[in-house]
C-alpha cells in the first residue's frame, strides 16, 4: 500500500485545508469515490489508529485527522450514494440516555468511518428505543454505545437489554471511560473497545466474526 | 512508629503534608471541587450520621452538584479539611440566598438564589450563566441524571483571524467585591476552623481545564469553546495557546501575591489545577506537549508560592499520568490527586515507591467507578488495603478516586468511612 501518497499523508498530519485538492486530483486522476476511500482514506486512519496505540499520536492530533478526513468524505459522500456504492457495514452510534459526554463517541465514529462503513450518528442522550429504531431503519450490523460517567452505566445496561430485548439482529459494541470488558460481558454487549483507536479493530472483529 | 499524642486537624493534615506519619491517616470528603460528595449522598449521611435535626445540604457546588460537608458532618466523618471556595461558581454566582429544591432523585436541598433552572426538552434542566435566564443556557442535566454539563456555545471560528483576548474574558484581577469576600473568609477561618486543614481554591489558575473551556459562567462566550477545538489547538495552535497561558498566568501571579498575603499560614494547601492530562489508558497530550505548553506555567505559580508562602500546591489530574509524575513533580506540586489507581499504570504500590517521598497522594482510596458499587465488603476491603499502603510515612490524605457519585449504594458509602476509621484504630 503506497503509505506515501499526499492524500494519506495530508490526513495523517492533519491538513485539513490541502485535502479537497488532493481529493480532486485522485478524481481527476480516474481515481473512483469508491477507490479512494477504500485505498487512501482507510489507510490513513489505520495509520492514525497505529500511531494513536503506540502513544505517537494522542486525543488533539487524533482529532486533527479525524477532521481532515471529514474534509475528504464530504466531497467523496456524494459521489458514493450517486454511484450506488454502498459500504458493507453499517453502525448506529451514540452516548446513551443521560450522558452527554460525545469526544470519545465522535472519534469511533470518525474510526468507522475511515474503516469505510456507513456510520449513523444517533448523537448524545439517546433513549434505548432509539438505537432499536434506526438500526432497524438502517439495517444496521453493527450498534455502538458510549458512556463517559459511571452513574450512565446503568443506563448503558439496559440500552443493551433494550435492543436483545426488541430482537434486533446486531452486534453491539460497547466503550467509555467507566467501561470494561467485564462490564461489557455482564451486561450481554458482543464486545468492548478501550480506546477509539482499537474501535475500528474491534468491530470488525464481531462483524467478520459473525459473517 | 505511631504518635502517641492525638492530633487536630491541622496538625494532622501538616505532619501529612510534610511526610510524617499522623496519629491516624489524614481525610478529605468536601475540602475541594474534586474531593466531594454529591448531594444526594451528603443528604443520606446527615440522616444516617446525625438523624432528622441535621440541617438541609446545600450544593454548594452545583456543576457536579456537591453537596457541602459542613461541620457537624465533618466531625461525623472524621474528616480534617475545609476549602475556601472563589466567591463565585463555574456558572457565574456565589453561594448565597439559599432557596429550597429537590434533585431528580427526590433529595431535598438548598441551592443558591441564582440556581435557576428551566425544563429541558429532554425532561432534564437548564441553567443559566450568572442565574439569567434571557441569555442561552449554558448547562445541561439531562432527566435523572446527578449533576450539569456545559452547553457548547461555540461561534464560528475563522482559524487565521483569532484573538487570544476572546479566550482571557474571564481571568483578571482580583476585584474590590473578590477581596470583600476573601476578608470574610480570613475572618471566618479566624473564628470558626482554626483547627480544620484549609485548602484554598483560587479562580484562574488551571490552564485549559476543559469543564472551564466552555466558559459556563459567560453569558456570550467567545474565542474557541468547543472542547474538541480545544484540544485539537494544543497541537495545531500552540501559539494561539501560549498567548492565552500567557496572560492567565500573569494575572494568576499576581492574584496569588494578594491571597498570599491575605491568608498567610491560615491556608496550607493551594488547589491550582484541576486540568485532567490522562485517558483511562494513556496520556490526552504527549509529554513534549506538557513540557512545552502547560508545565512553564506550571512552574511560574508554583515558584511563587513557594517563595512567598509555607503552602503546599495540589493537582488534580485524571487518568493514566504515570509518565507525568516526574514533571509535575520537577514543576513544583507537592500533592497529586485524585490518584485514579484503575487507571493503567496506576498501581499504588509501585506510585507509592516510586514518587512517595516526593509528593502526596492525596484520593485513591477507593474506586468510584466499579468497586463502590459492589459490596460494602468489596469497598471496606480495598479502602483498607489502600490506606496501608499511601499512609506509610505519612504524604497521604485519605479520599476516594474523585467525588463521591450520586447513585453510590449509601451501605458502600458507610464501610468506606467505616474502614477510614478502623484504618485510624488499627
Amino acid at each position: 500500500m503506497p503509505m506515501e501518497h499526499p492524500l494519506i499523508q495530508a490526513i495523517v498530519a492533519g491538513r485539513r485545508k490541502d485535502v479537497p485538492a488532493l481529493v480532486q486530483q485522485c478524481l481527476d486522476a480516474g481515481e473512483s469515490a469508491a477507490a479512494i476511500v477504500e485505498n487512501r482514506l482507510v489507510p490513513a486512519m489505520s495509520v492514525v489508529g497505529e500511531k494513536f496505540k503506540c502513544n505517537e499520536f494522542f486525543v488533539p492530533e487524533m482529532l486533527i485527522a479525524a477532521r481532515a478526513m471529514n474534509e475528504a468524505l464530504k466531497i467523496l459522500e456524494p459521489r458514493l450514494v450517486a454511484a450506488g456504492v454502498k459500504p458493507k457495514y453499517t453502525a448506529v452510534i451514540g452516548t446513551v440516555q443521560g450522558d452527554l459526554h460525545d469526544i470519545g463517541k465522535n472519534l469511533v465514529a470518525m474510526m468507522w468511518k475511515g474503516a469505510n462503513f456507513v456510520v449513523i450518528d444517533l448523537g448524545v442522550n439517546v433513549p434505548a428505543e432509539q438505537f432499536v429504531a434506526a438500526a432497524r431503519r438502517h439495517r444496521s450490523n453493527l450498534i455502538g454505545l458510549s458512556a463517559l460517567l459511571s452513574t450512565t452505566m446503568p443506563a448503558m445496561r439496559e440500552t443493551v437489554k433494550t435492543i436483545r430485548d426488541a430482537g434486533v439482529a446486531v452486534k453491539i459494541l460497547v466503550g467509555g471511560a467507566p467501561i470494561t470488558a467485564e462490564f461489557a460481558r455482564e451486561i450481554g454487549a458482543d464486545g468492548f473497545a478501550p480506546d477509539a483507536s482499537s474501535a475500528a479493530d474491534a468491530a470488525l472483529a464481531l462483524l467478520q466474526g459473525a459473517a | 512508629m505511631k504518635p502517641t499524642k492525638t492530633m487536630t486537624s491541622r496538625e494532622r493534615l501538616l505532619t501529612t503534608l510534610n511526610h510524617r506519619q499522623p496519629d491516624r491517616v489524614c481525610v478529605d470528603f468536601g475540602g475541594t471541587y474534586v474531593t466531594g460528595i454529591h448531594t444526594s449522598i451528603v443528604h443520606q449521611l446527615k440522616q444516617r450520621l446525625i438523624g432528622p435535626a441535621a440541617a438541609p445540604t446545600r450544593v454548594h457546588e452545583p456543576y457536579q452538584m456537591l453537596g457541602e460537608v459542613d461541620a457537624e458532618l465533618r466531625a461525623a466523618l472524621g474528616a480534617d479539611v475545609t476549602g475556601v471556595w472563589s466567591r463565585k461558581n463555574i456558572f457565574g454566582y456565589e453561594a448565597n440566598g439559599w432557596k429550597p429544591f429537590t434533585l431528580f432523585d427526590g433529595t431535598p436541598c438548598l441551592v443558591p438564589g441564582n440556581f435557576n433552572v428551566t425544563p429541558a426538552p429532554d425532561g432534564g434542566w437548564l441553567m443559566y450563566p450568572q442565574g439569567d435566564t434571557s441569555v442561552p443556557s449554558s448547562g445541561h442535566m439531562p432527566k435523572g441524571a446527578y449533576f450539569f454539563d456545559a452547553i457548547i456555545r461555540q461561534e464560528p471560528l475563522d482559524e487565521d483571524h483569532l484573538n487570544p483576548e476572546d479566550n482571557l474574558e474571564e481571568f483578571g484581577l482580583l476585584t474590590a467585591e473578590d477581596i470583600a469576600y476573601y476578608e470574610q473568609q480570613v475572618a471566618r477561618l479566624d473564628q470558626d476552623v482554626k483547627d480544620t486543614g484549609i485548602v484554598l481554591m483560587p479562580p484562574g489558575t488551571a490552564f485549559g481545564d476543559i469543564a472551564l473551556v466552555p466558559g459556563p459562567f459567560l453569558k456570550h462566550p467567545k474565542g474557541i469553546r468547543d472542547i474538541s477545538e480545544w484540544y485539537m489547538a494544543t497541537a495545531a495552535q500552540p501559539h494561539y495557546v501560549h498567548a492565552v497561558f500567557e496572560k492567565q498566568c500573569e494575572y494568576a501571579l499576581k492574584n496569588l501575591e494578594t491571597l498570599i498575603a491575605m491568608f498567610g499560614d491560615r491556608v496550607q494547601v493551594l488547589a491550582l489545577t484541576g486540568t485532567d492530562f490522562g485517558t483511562q489508558n494513556s496520556l490526552f497530550i504527549s509529554i513534549p506537549t506538557y513540557r512545552d505548553l502547560f508545565k512553564p506555567y506550571h512552574q511560574k505559580l508554583n515558584d511563587l508560592v513557594h517563595r512567598k508562602s509555607s503552602w503546599k500546591t495540589f493537582i488534580h489530574s485524571c487518568g493514566a499520568i504515570a509518565a507525568l509524575i516526574p514533571d509535575f513533580i520537577e514543576a513544583g506540586f507537592d500533592i497529586l490527586n485524585p490518584v485514579q489507581c484503575s487507571a493503567a499504570g496506576m498501581d499504588p504500590v509501585q506510585l507509592k515507591r516510586n514518587f512517595g517521598k516526593d509528593i502526596t497522594f492525596w484520593g485513591g482510596c477507593v474506586n468510584t467507578q466499579h468497586t463502590m458499587y459492589q459490596t460494602p465488603e468489596a469497598v471496606y476491603r480495598e479502602v483498607r488495603e489502600r490506606i496501608d499502603i499511601f499512609n506509610r510515612d505519612g504524604g497521604y490524605v485519605c479520599n476516594s478516586i474523585h467525588n463521591v457519585q450520586g447513585n453510590s449504594p449509601i451501605e458502600n458509602v458507610l464501610a468506606m468511612f467505616r474502614a477510614i476509621r478502623d484504618s485510624g484504630q488499627a
